[in-house]
């Protein structure tokens, strides 16, 4: 858990958290630079990193992705996903992982404590829980490709994540990959009514993996349809 | 011969995975295996009865994901299938009884075979950071326990669930609704963690405060990782244990998770969690009839280790315990309105905020327990006791003390609290014990036990020991053991009589080293109408913990009672390498902390502080301000809003940005704080601008935006009502009646849920609301707020400011 933390602490895009706090691609002064690195801090502390993916062979047709597993003796499990978007967004693909990534409860608890204290604090760690699991997510791509690459001795790359919500990936897809993974027994992760997950800093998504050369994406325009300034990303 | 008269007594056994199992047999994934109840109950009963046959004695129905949730989508009710599964289960069991009586087995009606009810997460995060209320939780399980109950089960086993407080909610619906041993599992983590964050010590001493039969661990873990946890519940645990591990830990294969160890090597090392103190064992995933077979093989004549009674007095938040031992503890006691007008006015206001803050700050000085008394006459007690508890609860991890006389808001204290309680207090009138030691019992409550009765407090060391003993006598016919006692020997001021401290002070030595009973004491009591009782108070604090005191209970924000304390543990070899001593140390040179840590601006004027957002000085200036006879109204009006405009400015030309703006905010309140002590001081309350209405909107649980602007709209002057998130139509509806409102705010963060801001606004139209609707939230237009009806949409946090402002001056809030 201590060695997943240093890296995801390691590979924060600081630059994404001034983002989501308005500032576009303004340097925040020292003042706000010190805040940010104590809420950091304090949010490595409280954070409790787990997650769980499955591999699937992927086959793309008309708007429609199917997933198959890729060991029928040990799951029979498939799974298709209508989403024109997913399917562009697979279409190179052979393989996807399907994966579920929280940091835990710890991240909601300690922004609700900020609230409760200095509303400053609570939207930088707001931001930063936002940069924490996409770096978390960016560090379990990595692992994936080092275990694909171990196992079949070819080298992987991923496509940009993308996740239910996006573009027209219908958000009724949660249940589905809820179902699959279990993600409620193995990492603690839960589906409100509306589909919504708690813990809140949590991120679920479907991953291209090719062995074609990707560049890796940092324009998030190429997974969903909008981006926002705001700090509720 | 029942359950529960051999449980911990001879070694048992559970079954297996049934999954697994069933997959093999040709369920789908993404369908329901309890279904197969119903649909091919053939199929489940003949797992059953592989394990029956393998040596199991405890069997699962299959009803492990059943719940009115999941049935939702289902063409069966929960009853229906929690009916047909525990049938299920006692046919297999009946079945597996005539075989072996063919096969001239003796004495097979005392085998020991029973049907357990299963029962498994809801998979919904509980209030106040989830979904769904504690009451919500409670009824879900309440449906399954009564099915499973009907059906003849002969034990409820709670699993695999990793939220205390849902645990809790699971326990009370199994023991308010039937008269079955209710057994629980969990999940821990290679550290001894819940995915909640609970320790082992936790979880344990919350159940056994509710009175389970046995407690244990499944899932997540293989049996050579639940042998290095295994330790730490046998330390603390005074139940039997259980033990149902899977077949190893899962290795991802081919990205396929499966479990491989193999039944030979599960069963040894079974084995060894027995010889350990496990005294129930079977397997969870990966588990076959073939591994318990084995087990039960390998297994069956290992001896049990005996379960013995810890004796240690504990209690504990939702993520870790607290005992009652050498080393003595402080209890926080700062969230009490007693002789504090800004808390009373507080409660009256509904203001948990303050609340909260009084619980944090303690946490941060050191406190390990809080006490939370909010009594007041004229407030609803009970009511606010629930809210101050869960609220206090989410947000901060130290175990609560309820504090009340009133018997409806200690009930409801610890049926919402998330761990195992302590309560303040019982004493030795017959009516007292008799109303609080019932809940206390059922809750596991530790008791703060006070030595007085109905002749009053004795005046002798011997008169209060004999307080003492009765209620220790009383307790224990109410089946509550001294370990849950704690006895306050009682304070009083020495100022009334000299002998005060010393009868006290023997008492609590008495009660400690002789009746060997834990102690608690409301130590500032002694110097009650004395001058500088901060002297008197440190060093009679000294004595008591010197005399036998457990607990003291004051105010950890006292730096010579915390120096004091500190200084003993360190004297008394408590505090290894005089840590904990130095660190204290360290922290009073530093001085107190102070939220901005920006020094030697004492100088600034009010304007320069808010625009710097520094709280402190903020605060000084307005009181320097208020000193120099300058009106109140004249310093909002030409310091606090101007600077606040000059920050909005900034923030809307994007010369200054969020953090600032919020700093700014904080900054600011601090000097309205400033100014409204002086205005109640006068008896007057500072002008309101009108109220206000906030919500985030139905089905939404993004909730940032909404309390940054509720933050900002408070600066300015307006009454803010948040509704919170997640938010039902009708309760806005119902809110905006109420109080008359003229202005509400919304805000929606995903394009789904915006649907339900749309509902929200045709509700108020429908129902003629002559209000206004401001909109934000970040997938939200101009274009789209006028779709949806709204009067405004707001792009940003000071967008809002404006909007009310401008409402504000024409005259239409």
């Amino acid at each position: 858990m201590e060695v997943i933390k240093q890296q995801i602490r390691k590979n924060i895009n600081m630059r994404e958290i001034y983002r989501y706090l308005g500032y576009g691609t303004v340097v925040p002064d020292d003042t706000i630079t010190t805040m940010i690195e104590e809420v950091l801090t304090k949010l490595m502390q409280v954070i409790t990193p787990k997650s769980i993916y499955k591999l699937y062979h992927c086959k793309t047709l008309n708007g429609q992705v199917i997933l198959t597993s890729i060991d029928k003796s040990l799951d029979s499990s498939s799974m298709v996903v209508e989403s024109k978007n997913l399917s562009d967004n697979l279409c190179s693909c052979q393989t996807v992982a399907v994966l579920a990534a929280t940091l835990g409860i710890g991240a909601d608890k300690l922004i609700q404590k900020y609230e409760c204290i200095n509303m400053a604090k609570a939207s930088i760690a707001q931001a930063c829980g936002a940069a924490c699991i996409e770096s978390y997510c960016d560090r379990m791509q990595e692992v994936i490709c080092d275990a694909l690459l171990a196992a079949t001795k070819e080298t992987y790359y991923v496509r940009p994540r993308f996740s239910p919500g996006y573009g027209d990936l219908a958000l009724e897809n949660q249940i589905t990959l809820f179902d699959a993974l279990e993600c409620t027994k193995r990492i603690g992760l839960t589906l409100t009514d509306s589909l919504l997950m708690y813990p809140t800093k949590s991120v679920t998504a479907f991953i291209g993996l090719t062995n074609s050369y990707q560049k890796r994406v940092i324009d998030k325009c190429e997974r969903c349809g909008y981006c926002s300034d705001g700090v509720d990303t | 011969m029942k359950l529960i008269e051999i449980l911990g007594k001879e070694l048992l056994f559970f079954d297996g995975g049934m999954g697994t199992l069933l997959q093999e047999r040709g369920l789908k994934v993404g369908e329901i295996p309890e279904t197969w109840n119903i649909l091919h109950p053939e199929v489940i009963k003949q797992i059953h009865k592989e394990y029956l046959l393998a040596g199991s004695n405890l069997i699962l129905a299959n009803t492990f994901g059943v719940n009115a949730y999941k049935c939702r989508k289902l063409a069966y009710s929960v009853d229906e299938l929690i009916a047909a599964g525990v049938r299920i289960t006692k046919e297999a069991i009946e079945e597996v009884r005539a075989e072996f009586c063919d096969l001239g087995r003796q004495d097979v009606e005392n085998i020991p075979m029973y049907a357990g009810l299963d029962i498994g997460s809801i998979g919904k995060l509980l209030k106040p950071l989830g979904e769904i209320t504690f009451d919500e939780a409670y009824r879900t399980f309440q449906e399954i326990v009564i099915a499973g109950d009907r059906a003849g089960a002969d034990f409820i086993l709670i699993e695999t669930v990793s939220d205390l407080y849902e645990i809790k909610a699971a326990v009370l619906a199994a023991k308010e609704n039937s008269t079955l041993p209710v057994i629980v599992t969990m999940i821990f983590d290679e550290q001894g963690k819940l995915l909640t964050g609970g320790d082992v010590a936790s979880a344990v001493a919350m159940l056994e405060g509710l009175g389970v039969s046995a407690i244990g661990l499944n899932c997540g873990l293989g049996p050579k990782q639940m042998e290095k946890l295994l330790p730490q519940l046998t330390q603390c645990c005074s139940l039997p244990i259980v033990i149902n591990p899977n077949a190893g830990l899962p290795v991802v294969v081919n990205g396929q998770t499966i479990y491989n160890v193999e039944p030979d090597e599960f069963a040894k090392s079974v084995k060894t969690l027995v010889e350990l103190g496990a005294s129930v064992v079977g397997g969870c995933c990966g588990t076959t009839p073939a591994h318990i077979k084995r087990m039960v093989e390998v297994c069956k004549d290992s001896p049990i280790v005996p379960v013995t009674d810890k004796l240690l007095t504990v209690v504990s938040s939702y993520n870790h315990a607290v005992y009652f031992a050498q080393k003595p503890l402080i209890i926080g006691e700062r969230i009490n309105p007693t002789g504090k007008s800004k808390f009373k006015q507080a409660l009256r206001d509904h203001n948990m905020e303050y609340i909260y803050k009084e619980g944090l700050v303690q946490e941060e000085n050191g406190a390990h327990i809080l006490d939370v008394n909010v009594g007041l006459p004229e407030i609803d007690e009970p009511q606010l006791m629930e809210e101050a508890i869960t609220g206090i609860q989410a947000i901060i991890d130290l175990p609560l003390q309820i504090d009340t006389s009133n018997c409806e808001a200690m009930e409801r204290g610890l049926r919402y609290y998330n761990g195992k309680p302590m309560l303040n207090s019982v004493n030795g009138k017959q009516e007292s014990m008799q109303s609080v030691f019932p809940i206390a019992k059922k809750y596991g409550a530790v008791v703060v036990c006070l030595c007085l009765d109905e002749n009053g407090i004795p005046e002798t060391v011997e008169g209060r020991i004999q307080v003492a003993k009765n209620i220790v006598d009383t307790a224990a016919k109410y089946g509550i053991p001294k370990k849950n006692l704690v006895m306050d020997a009682l304070v009083l001021t020495i100022s009334t009589s000299k002998d005060n401290a010393k009868v006290t002070l023997e008492t609590l030595r008495r009660l400690r080293y002789e009746m060997g009973l834990h102690t608690v004491l409301g130590v500032s009591n002694i110097s009650f109408g004395l001058p500088e009782r901060t002297r008197i108070n440190t060093t009679f604090f000294t004595m008591a913990l010197n005399n036998g005191l457990s607990a003291g209970i004051i105010n950890p924000a006292s730096v010579p009672m915390m120096q004091a304390y500190y200084s003993f543990n360190a004297l008394i070899g408590e505090d290894d390498q005089c840590k904990a001593y130095i660190a204290n140390c360290m922290q009073s040179v530093d001085g107190p902390k102070e939220e901005t840590t920006v020094k030697n601006n004492s100088e600034l004027s009010l304007e320069e502080a808010i625009v710097k957002g520094l709280t402190q000085s903020a605060q000084q200036a307005t009181v320097k301000l208020l000193e120099q006879g300058i009106d109140s109204l004249t310093i909002i009006h030409e310091n606090l809003i101007p600077a606040l405009d000059v920050v909005g400015k900034g923030f809307e030309e994007k010369k200054m940005f969020l953090p600032q703006l919020l700093m700014s905010a904080d900054a600011a309140k601090a000097s309205f704080e400033a100014i409204k002590k002086v205005l109640s001081g006068q008896g007057k309350r500072s002008d309101s601008k009108g109220k206000i209405v906030i919500a985030t909107v139905k089905g939404d649980i993004h909730d940032i935006g909404k309390n940054i602007v509720k933050t900002l709209l408070e600066n300015y002057g307006f009454d803010m009502i948040d509704l919170g998130k997640d938010v039902a139509p009708e309760q806005i509806l119902q809110t905006v009646q109420e109080h008359h409102i003229k202005l509400v705010g919304l805000s929606a963060l995903m394009t789904t849920t915006v649907v339900n801001m749309e509902e929200t606004i045709q509700l108020l139209r429908d129902n003629h609301i002559d209000c206004k609707i401001m909109v934000g939230g970040a997938v939200l237009t101009q274009e789209y707020a006028d779709q949806i009806g709204a009067d405004f949409y707001s792009k940003d946090a000071m967008g809002s400011v404006r909007y009310a402002n401008e409402l504000y001056e024409k005259g239409e809030l």
